[in-house]
């Protein structure tokens, strides 16, 4: 039996700005059906990483294919298998929340009826009914991490790469963040997610990649990683801990 | 607090330097362009020594009146000039209005600018030396507060003026008394010219000078004046009228920085749309043959909904008819040109409107990713922008061409009017498309206030604004030349002019579209490093 073809597949991906080399050579194979998580410690390169993965940033060197297909040398075929969530919080925010997910799904090239259904289903699974008349400004961070996590499945795509996609989200929308993404992959999708929880990454992802100082220190099957540890020593035993762990006495009140 | 403050505002500009080096280039030459200009200063105050008190008061009024406004007009037309420390950006840090005001202040006065004018006043107060050693000490006292009223002035209109764009009320009133000061302006300038040049300079001028010199904008530079003339309670309640004003202008400063603090704009102010705007404007009932695709509709769509509300876009919107007014009310009768020069107004706005838009594409840059990662619709989001804009300018340049022509009567030019109108717009929308994609620099964010640049973004702004210029100036004598023939040749070349424009317009207007986006599917992995 041939092996299928990876969702996503990163080869020597490099990226350098100025003197700091963000990702140097990152090779990654994100197989079909998985959910992958990708931890790493702040300034490891994932962001960056993620972003030449989906076409927002020109990777210096390196492919990013999706299903087989160079996302850099075929966007118009590779980027509509694609539903990405950025980090950071802004998108289009003088829009309503309707407006924001009608739009993400016209810029898909979708149909204005598909649009509209899509659009109302949307918002009532992720619980925005009332968000939907108000500007994407005046959301709170959980709003709007939801709201583009909508008009990232808009168009029903086939790999959803999320950068962060659970920060600033309260537990109730966390959940149902969570069974949306769960039966994306149960159907055969591919979710590939950053995150700093690794008891999230634990519970969530079948698959983990550990990055630190722009290369892949780790990745596999989240118990080939864990290597019978917890995630989470495990991450620090690669990346290293903080080295200079001072006590702050003067942040300590006394009371007398 | 002062020095924390200045010492912030100099490491930010250090670092940008750093960053850029040749932003440090545009920043000497200014500063040494500026000092270029003392000289000059130094030779006006000589000529003024011997200027009798009454012309030499008349004159320095009047400088003083067209710097003031400058000073706080300039800022609100043409955005991406102040780059003092933003209010706002204090907001989490907990201070008081009144901790920030002297630092703030301190920051806006120690600007090349603002430097520049103090000099050029403190100048030009010598120009009283060969009177009693009092009317000299009164100049300089009126000379600084005068250019105090200058700078302080000018913060409190942009921190008003952002106050008011925001807000949707407001802007009306706003933009009532933009219009109302706009045709005050003609009807001093007719009044003015009423009598020819030279009449106008003879008598209407000081005239002009003796009232303005009652007022906060002239009193100050005019208060040396009436102390010369013997009017010692004329010299002081001037100088009070100043110190009293500059008093005022701070504590609506220290007002409006407190309101910053507390309301931070890039809320909507709790702003609500029922029905979705995106997908009712993006409509498929257009003829089949007209109706774009589905992004470009979509583009089109939200950016008409940025016209109507982003107050970053409805400053632009207001600000093009800057050009064409001054031209119209002033530059037309100071020359004394022929009715016919009239005709330059609607390609004057046509001009302003396109080249206007040459950083469209940064305005989106905090959301640009959306459409980078939806597919490659660089064409889609290039048309569907240029789309949004002739929505508004096709008829705005219309009807400006429509006044003009009823002003001169002249309907006979109508045909070619309409083509070289036409023509600019289209072309020079185009080449704005270009230049907005492969020269884009940082602009305000979505929810900043329009009138605000990031410190040093002045530079990258000045490139692009000059091959930009450069561009424009170079295309638009192709686009209207058979229209001038038809004024000065033979009226035949009007109709003419009506088949060249219409169609330069649009091949100018769609090849700069289709051009800008594929360049910017070309660049698209660097466009939000470019405008971020």
């Amino acid at each position: 039996m041939s092996t299928p073809t990876p969702a996503l597949e990163l080869r020597g991906l490099r990226k350098r700005f100025g003197a700091t080399e963000a990702v140097a050579g990152i090779d990654l194979t994100i197989p079909t059906h998985s959910f992958y998580g990708v931890v790493g410690p702040n300034g490891a390169g994932k962001t960056t990483t993620l972003s030449m993965a989906t076409g927002l940033l020109t990777p210096d060197s390196g492919q990013a294919l999706v299903h087989g297909i160079d996302l850099w040398a075929e966007p118009a075929r590779a980027k509509p298998l694609v539903g990405v969530l950025p980090d950071g919080l802004h998108t289009f925010d003088r829009l309503t929340g309707s407006e924001l997910i009608s739009y993400a799904g016209l810029m898909r090239g979708m149909a204005k009826e598909t649009v509209r259904e899509r659009r109302d289903d949307l918002l009532a699974a992720l619980d925005l009914d009332s968000a939907g008349s108000t500007l994407v400004t005046d959301f709170s961070a959980g709003m709007t991490k939801k709201i583009a996590l909508a008009c990232a499945l808009v168009h029903a795509p086939r790999v959803l790469v999320l950068d962060e996609p659970f920060e600033a989200v309260d537990p109730v929308s966390a959940g149902a963040i969570r069974r949306i993404l769960q039966a994306f992959v149960a159907s055969g999708g591919t979710v590939i997610m950053s995150s700093h929880v690794m008891a999230l990454v634990e519970r969530l992802c079948d698959h983990v990649a550990v990055v630190g100082g722009g290369r892949i220190l780790a990745a596999g099957t989240l118990d080939d990683v864990r290597a019978g540890q917890d995630l989470e020593d495990r991450f620090v035993g690669l990346v290293g801990d903080t080295s200079d762990q001072r006590d702050l006495s003067w942040l300590r009140h006394s009371s007398d | 607090m002062v020095a924390t403050l200045l010492r912030l505002k100099y490491t930010v500009v250090a670092h940008q330097l750093q960053r850029e080096w040749w932003r440090a280039l545009l920043l000497i030459g200014g500063a040494v362009w500026s000092l270029t200009l003392i000289p000059l200063v130094w030779w006006a105050q000589t000529w003024l020594g011997f200027q009798p008190a009454d012309v030499r008061t008349t004159i320095v009024v009047i400088l003083a009146t067209v710097c003031v406004v400058g000073w706080w007009v300039v800022p609100l037309m043409v955005t991406g000039l102040e780059d003092t420390l933003d209010p706002g950006k204090f907001a989490t840090w907990g201070v008081k209005a009144r901790t920030l005001l002297p630092g703030l202040t301190a920051s806006a006065f120690l600007t090349v600018p603002a430097l520049f004018f103090m000099i050029v006043f403190l100048v030009l107060s010598r120009g009283w030396r060969y009177d009693e050693p009092a009317a000299q000490v009164v100049a300089v006292i009126g000379a600084v507060l005068t250019v105090a009223v200058m700078v302080v002035g000018a913060r409190v209109c942009v921190a008003w003026s952002t106050r008011a764009v925001n807000n949707r009320r407001s802007r009306t009133l706003l933009f009532l008394s933009i219009g109302l000061a706009v045709v005050m302006v003609g009807v001093a300038g007719w009044a003015f010219l009423r009598d020819g040049l030279e009449a106008g300079l003879e008598t209407t001028v000081p005239v002009a000078g003796e009232w303005l010199a009652r007022t906060p904008i002239g009193a100050g530079v005019a208060a040396p004046g009436a102390w010369v003339a013997g009017d010692i309670t004329g010299a002081v309640w001037r100088l009070v009228l100043m110190a009293a004003t500059l008093v005022l202008l701070m504590w609506a400063w220290k007002r409006a920085i407190a309101y910053t603090l507390t309301h931070p704009v890039y809320r909507g102010g709790g702003r609500r749309r029922r029905t979705d705007a995106v997908l009712t404007r993006a409509s498929d009932a257009e003829p089949a043959w007209w109706r774009a695709d589905a992004p470009t509709r979509a583009v089109r769509a939200r950016l008409l909904i940025s016209w109507a509300t982003d107050a970053r876009y409805i400053v632009n919107a207001v600000g093009v008819a800057a050009l064409p007014v001054v031209f119209f009310v002033l530059v037309m009768p100071i020359l004394e040109l022929d009715p016919r020069w009239g005709f330059a107004a609607p390609v004057l706005l046509a001009s302003s409107i396109g080249w206007g838009r040459h950083n469209d594409v940064a305005l989106d840059s905090t959301a640009l990713w959306m459409d980078i990662v939806s597919g490659k619709h660089g064409r889609a989001v290039m048309h569907g922008r240029l789309q949004a804009v002739a929505v508004w300018a096709v008829p705005a340049v219309l009807l400006a061409a429509i006044g003009v022509l009823a002003w001169t009567g002249r309907w006979a030019d109508a045909p070619g009017l309409v083509g070289a109108t036409l023509g600019t717009l289209g072309v020079t929308l185009g080449i704005s498309a270009l230049s907005s994609v492969a020269l884009p620099y940082r602009a305000a964010a979505p929810g900043e206030s329009p009138f605000g640049a990031e410190v040093g973004s002045l530079g990258a702004s000045v490139a692009a604004q000059l091959v930009s210029s450069i561009a424009t100036l170079m295309v638009l004598p192709l686009v209207t030349v058979p229209f001038i023939l038809s004024l000065t040749v033979h009226a035949g070349w009007g109709w003419m002019a009506l088949v060249t424009g219409v169609a330069m317009g649009v091949a100018g207007l769609w090849g700069g579209a289709s051009a800008a986006g594929s360049l910017y599917n070309r660049r698209t992995g660097a466009l939000i490093g470019a405008v971020s």
